[in-house]
């Protein structure tokens, strides 16, 4: 009997463990397997990405690379929401892809260790392809690390807008929005918007759509979420929570559809079902909508809402990075060099993949979307706000979203959860310095 | 000692059978360790760290992720949901697959068939399950709430009402689950000799009474390994949840389970001191309900 008792302990233990086993340092096991077939395919380069909506175009740019210089590139598409862990673990085992997207977000994790990522600083020093002062100078900062080493070149930019359904709109009689409406124009039309039936609603704002919608309007209002020294929390500074009691108000209108309903369905699902007249979106979601039968039939693009400090969309850019252990790294950095140059900046907006990060390229980029106001999202640049990050964001991020959801389900007061958010983030980024 | 003795009087077959023995089981072994028993002690280890990003810059901080994990609400919200699971998957999955399992042991046409639908959702992969359920279960959208409408009745907010989202994912889990059990009672009831149930047939004993006092008892080895590997497994529950709740779902910190705030914590906040504490709370919680599990199958399980 004792041997049944012992060997059902262990199975359990190895039950629970197995799960533990994929965080634990073991992984560094993997690595050696793929750097070998890496070195079997010859001089070929292994890119990594999270959107598939870019591939095509990316595969295009990359097909351009091929022809010029003969090495072979291997587009690999991991979904967001596991992007990070594999790239995490991969960092940690030592088998990176060459070259891979880095987002604002992650940098800081990343440039803490000077052989993660490739410095690029003396590499375009040398390059007459390169020229960092082409690209926005905050894009340019967020991918540095303490030394002001270089460790991505700007990739793309992204800016934020309102989708509205036009045939809603015409319905109701109200005048399309221009670049000059208000916040509270904004709060007029969504409750004009809404169908007492509730078959039609004015707008889905869900915490998840920080980056596009709220965010903006916290920075629009004159308020911060994090204050540009990444030491303290924006969240109790009245102007935020001004702002944020603005979109407080429009759900208590009841212009929004109940919590339930934006809890369950991306506002791109709403947008495209026909239930609600406005969403915010940002620029990465164009390829998405704008594939959308309905949507092709019924809506078009507006700017943001302006509040007292203008409409502040966020924008944010995507940087090419490479590891540092590459196998191919002359390779690698010749591949970052053409995918930063006029000519494939240019191609990237002709493309009509996203609005590139070097600057006077995207202008081609508003006729990529045939019927669409598409310049709408690059009028947005000129008024934009940095996305906010620190170096660790995720950590105070997870949180404030899980917060958020008190303000937006109306369990608690707007105003209770910026407090609270501000207390909790600033214990986080004390923990940062 | 006893040891010693046996290897003097060990012949030449009985070594090679030893050594083929152990060759043969090579594979398995170096594979739970490598993959299992080792990782075990490393996050064992790691949870007495700060752990720096890329397993690098660890830190000891002694006891100081335990300290932590006791004054975490959430920690501890998340063991209750995940009980609550356990509490409504493993009673019904064995129901309802016992159930099932005693009417396909019958003669009847087109068994394998059934036998073969009831299998199918464990061959699917659990991702794909989720997310047809969370289709189903939409509250604007699905086909649940739709089917409701049509009869008059009002809908239900199934993952999006704390009070009911945890049995929505246990009925997920149940769906899920119930094939593998059955296969398992099926074989546990083709081991019953038939002459138990002719002999029980002639005292008078009916169908019910002949289940309860034959099949049952003597199904109980087969029951007590379900009821183990059940229990664990819904312990660990993860998948359902990271599909069908998202982020926004206020429902999600009533559902959250200790496996899903162990992810979030190491694999998104990147701190794997922390989820390591927690994953070691819950073998410890899994090991004492096992061992409790242990003892009272004395009371109720009957080997032959």
């Amino acid at each position: 009997m004792n041997w049944k008792k012992v060997s059902a302990v262990m199975l359990v233990a190895v039950m629970t463990a197995s799960l533990a086993a994929c965080g634990g340092s073991g992984s560094s096991d993997k690595s050696s397997d793929t750097k070998e077939e890496s070195q079997d395919t010859g001089k070929s380069l292994v890119v990594a990405i999270w959107d598939s909506n870019q591939e095509p175009g990316l595969r295009e740019i990359m097909d351009d690379f091929t022809a010029e210089t003969g090495i072979d590139v291997d587009i690999q598409i991991t979904p967001w929401r596991d992007y990070w862990t594999m790239l995490e673990a991969a960092a940690t085992g030592g088998s990176m892809p060459d070259v891979f997207w880095m987002h604002s977000d992650q940098i800081g994790t990343y440039a803490e260790y000077d052989d993660i990522l490739m410095n690029l600083s003396d590499k375009i020093k040398e390059s007459d392809k390169i020229d960092l002062s082409n690209y926005p100078e905050e894009l340019v900062n967020i991918y540095q690390n303490a030394d002001g080493d270089q460790l991505a070149v700007p990739k793309d930019v992204d800016t934020c807008a309102v989708w509205y359904n036009k045939t809603m709109f015409d319905e109701a009689g109200i005048d399309y929005p221009t670049a000059d409406w208000t916040w509270d124009d904004f709060r007029e039309v969504a409750k004009k918007l809404t169908k007492d039936d509730g078959s039609q609603y004015g707008v889905a704002i869900a915490p998840a759509n920080y980056q596009e919608s709220w965010y903006s309007t916290i920075y629009a209002y004159g308020g911060e979420v994090l204050t540009p020294d990444k030491k303290k929390s924006g969240f109790d500074e009245p102007k935020t929570i001004e702002a944020m009691e603005m979109i407080e108000n429009i759900i208590k209108d009841g212009s929004m559809p109940d919590y339930t309903v934006l809890s369950e369905n991306d506002s791109t699902a709403l947008m495209e079902a026909g239930t609600v007249a406005m969403t915010f979106q940002g620029s990465w979601s164009i390829p998405e909508l704008a594939g959308n039968d309905y949507v092709k039939e019924n809506c078009d693009i507006a700017p943001l809402p302006n509040g007292p400090e203008g409409t502040k969309s966020i924008y944010n850019g995507l940087g090419w990075a490479a590891s540092a252990n590459s196998e191919n790294p002359e390779g690698a950095w010749k591949l970052i060099e053409y995918l930063g140059s006029k000519e494939a900046q240019e191609k990237q907006a002709n493309l009509g993949v996203t609005m590139s990060a070097y600057e006077g390229t995207s202008d081609t980029w508003v006729n990529s979307q045939p019927g669409f106001n598409m310049q709408a999202y690059l009028d947005m640049r000129e008024d934009a706000q940095a996305y906010p990050s620190s170096k660790n964001t995720q950590v105070w991020f997870q949180m404030m979203l899980e917060k958020m959801v008190d303000g937006f389900s109306g369990a608690k007061p707007m105003k209770d959860v910026c407090e609270d958010v501000a207390v909790e983030m600033n214990k986080f980024l004390a923990e940062e310095q | 000692m006893k040891v010693k003795k046996a290897k003097k009087k060990m012949t030449n077959r009985e070594r090679s059978e030893f050594l083929w023995g152990w060759l043969f089981i090579l594979p398995t072994m170096a594979g739970l360790m490598i993959l299992n028993i080792i990782p075990i002690f490393q996050t064992i280890y790691q949870s007495f760290f700060k752990t720096g990003s890329f397993g690098r810059g660890n830190i000891f901080v002694g006891l100081e992720n335990y300290k932590r994990l006791f004054a975490d609400t959430a920690v501890w919200q998340a063991l209750l949901n995940t009980l609550k699971y356990a509490i409504v998957e493993v009673p019904f999955s064995i129901i309802i697959a016992i159930v099932l399992a005693v009417m396909l042991n019958q003669k009847m046409r087109g068994r394998s068939v059934y036998r073969m639908i009831y299998f199918m959702p464990m061959v699917c992969a659990p991702a794909a399950v989720a997310m047809v359920w969370k289709w189903l279960y939409n509250s604007e959208f699905g086909l649940l709430n739709h089917l409701l409408e049509a009869i008059g009745l009002p809908k239900v907010n199934w993952v999006s009402d704390p009070k009911i989202a945890f049995i929505s994912l246990a009925i997920v889990g149940i769906w899920s689950v119930i094939g593998y059990n059955m296969v398992l009672f099926l074989a546990g009831l083709q081991e019953i000799p038939k002459d138990y149930y002719e002999a029980a047939e002639i005292d008078g004993a009916n169908a019910v009474t002949q289940f309860f006092k034959i099949t049952l008892p003597l199904i109980s080895p087969t029951m007590f390994f379900v009821v183990i590997t059940r229990v664990i497994a819904s312990l660990q529950v993860f998948d359902s949840i990271f599909m069908m709740i998202g982020k926004n779902n206020p429902a999600l910190p009533k559902t959250q389970s200790l496996v899903y705030l162990f992810y979030r914590y190491a694999f998104v906040e990147n701190n794997k001191g922390y989820g390591s504490a927690i994953i070691v709370l819950l073998l410890c919680i899994i090991m004492l309900i096992t061992v409790f599990q242990m003892k009272a199958q004395e009371k109720w399980v009957h080997y032959n």
